[in-house]
């Protein structure tokens, strides 16, 4: 057992798992200036298939996600993010063109804009972010805490949530939420490991075998997009067996990533690192 | 035929990021580095000590000023720490007189924590047509950065006599793995393909780890398998884990000639 892992989980669950979509629609191609069209529209079958697909999985299994999501793409589908809403579920933020490079001065606008948007358009202002890319600056969490925020899922240093560390101060009011770009997300494997989605799925149970006997906090990101993501069906499929073989465990908790931050910063010196 | 197996460690930190990235970007996707100060070095030291395998730690000099309590846990452990430069140059790019002055300002770092580095392993794979004078020089008895052969040979036509080159094996290196991103599945066959044909060639090899959550085997779901690799080495294969000081000086005789398994390694 993790030696951090206390019995902290809710409902004395062993594990917790955070299930997070990147929808990362036309936004991702628009901030690369290509048109979205075409063969550039792998980010448009998130809108047609890929978060309906997963609205329908999450519906069948009864398992609230967090959906990261861009402002461009609030702005072309503000109904998809109501309607994701609708069904429960969280919407966080995710850039604006999912920028993928360091935005420099222009960081906090774009920041406060997506903001705007995502809060507009459903009502419920986003208490957390994940950096597109995983870039990140010194003043990312200082503009995200003034803009209400309290957590960020764009660490990889951890196998736990703990403590952010704002303005050298470690903070009792915003969490890290550790993400698992290596081993527990479907781009790197799909992408640069030209795996097959039964390969993908294979090392995403061997993680949840894993971590559920030991640190106990599964967080997986997948994309519903075509190309590098996870929305075709036979890549969707591997997501709903590896949602399945969860659900299927004794002590496993679904939880969103504001549920989750949520819980730990009830108790934040439980989580200072 | 004896067979022997160095597991090695490279000591990688925030410090392959910290090379390349300036300070203000060293978060998310530039700081995977931490997870080997917080969770990576830790684990893989106490599963050394589950598994009583001793082992060759290689610590960039500035990874030790980032962590000098893990490089004393290395030493109180039994471990080897040994050199590896001081903060991720590339020393091929060096000029001379800087790689004389970097050597031993890392090697020097390395002997205040109390540590006495007799090997040398390049930090970013690397070296100068002088490192080998430099280490000599320094009194270094082996280097372990070489991709050229399967057992040890003698380092003199390089222009260190006395020193000892332990080849490094890329197969038999997590990061080359996943480094290109495959399933844990596919690193391991790779790995154990590797193993399986290496040991029983000269008896000899070296397998190194990263206690990184990207590149290493160091994650839970990872450390089953190098703890199946050190088993296989050990039980099948009939291999004894030894410290790369250790099988530096065995090889070595007194005439600096290097011999291995009876055999003489120029």
């Amino acid at each position: 057992m993790h030696p951090k892992r206390a019995a902290r989980w809710p409902g004395g669950a062993r594990c917790v798992v955070s299930v997070t979509v990147h929808m990362d629609g036309p936004a991702v191609e628009v901030g690369r200036q290509q048109v979205p069209l075409g063969m550039h529209a792998a980010g448009r079958y998130s809108i047609r298939r890929g978060v309906p697909r997963t609205l329908e999985l999450f519906a069948r299994l009864g398992i609230p996600a967090t959906y990261f999501m861009c402002g461009y793409d609030a702005e072309r589908v503000p109904g998809l993010m109501r309607e994701v809403c609708a069904a429960g579920h969280e919407i966080a933020a995710h850039g604006y063109v999912h920028e993928g490079w360091d935005p420099g001065d222009a960081e906090p606008e774009l920041l406060e804009r997506t903001h705007r948007i995502l809060s507009d358009c459903t009502g419920i202002a986003p208490v957390g972010w994940c950096s597109p890319s995983g870039r990140k600056s010194a003043r990312t969490l200082p503009v995200l805490k003034g803009l209400g925020y309290f957590y960020d899922a764009s660490e990889k240093d951890d196998d736990l949530p703990y403590l952010a560390t704002i303005d050298g101060e470690v903070a009792r009011d915003f969490v890290i939420l550790p993400n698992n770009t290596v081993s527990l997300d479907d781009v790197p494997a799909y992408r640069e490991g030209q795996a097959l989605a039964a390969e993908v799925l294979e090392n995403w149970l061997q993680e949840l075998a894993a971590i559920a006997a030991g640190a106990g906090y599964v967080h997986l990101t997948f994309h519903p997009r075509a190309g590098f993501g996870s929305g075709t069906p036979a890549r969707m499929a591997a997501v709903a067996r590896f949602l399945e073989a969860a659900q299927a465990m004794d002590g496993v908790r679904f939880l969103t990533l504001r549920q989750l931050a949520e819980r730990c910063l009830a108790e934040p010196e439980a989580w200072r690192r | 035929m004896s067979r022997v197996i160095a597991l090695t460690v490279n000591v990688h930190g925030m410090g392959p990021e910290a090379a390349r990235e300036p300070a203000s970007s060293l978060f998310g996707r530039f700081a995977h580095g931490g997870y080997a100060w917080h969770v990576g070095m830790p684990r893989l030291l106490d599963a050394l000590r589950d598994w009583e395998v001793k082992a060759t730690f290689f610590w960039p000099s500035s990874e030790a000023a980032r962590a000098p309590a893990l490089l004393e846990r290395c030493m109180a452990d039994g471990h080897e720490v040994a050199a590896h430069g001081r903060a991720f140059e590339d020393h091929m790019a060096l000029a001379p007189e800087d790689e004389v002055v970097l050597l031993e300002a890392a090697h020097a770092a390395l002997v205040a924590h109390g540590a006495q580095p007799l090997g040398f392993r390049a930090p970013t794979g690397t070296l100068s047509p002088a490192s080998f004078g430099i280490l000599h020089r320094l009194g270094y008895r082996y280097d372990s950065s070489n991709v050229d052969d399967d057992a040890p040979y003698s380092l003199a036509a390089d222009g260190a006599p006395g020193m000892v080159e332990l080849p490094v094996s890329e197969g038999l290196t997590d990061a080359t793995h996943f480094a290109r991103r495959l399933t844990q599945s596919r690193a391991e066959a790779f790995l154990l393909e590797t193993l399986d044909a290496l040991l029983p060639e000269d008896g000899f090899a070296v397998m190194t780890v990263h206690p990184r959550g990207d590149l290493g085997l160091v994650r839970e779901a990872r450390l089953p398998i190098l703890r199946r690799l050190v088993e296989r080495a050990r039980d099948m294969h009939g291999a004894r884990f030894a410290l790369c000081r250790d099988i530096a000086a065995s090889c070595l005789a007194p005439d600096r000639t290097v011999t291995w398994n009876g055999r003489p390694r120029a």
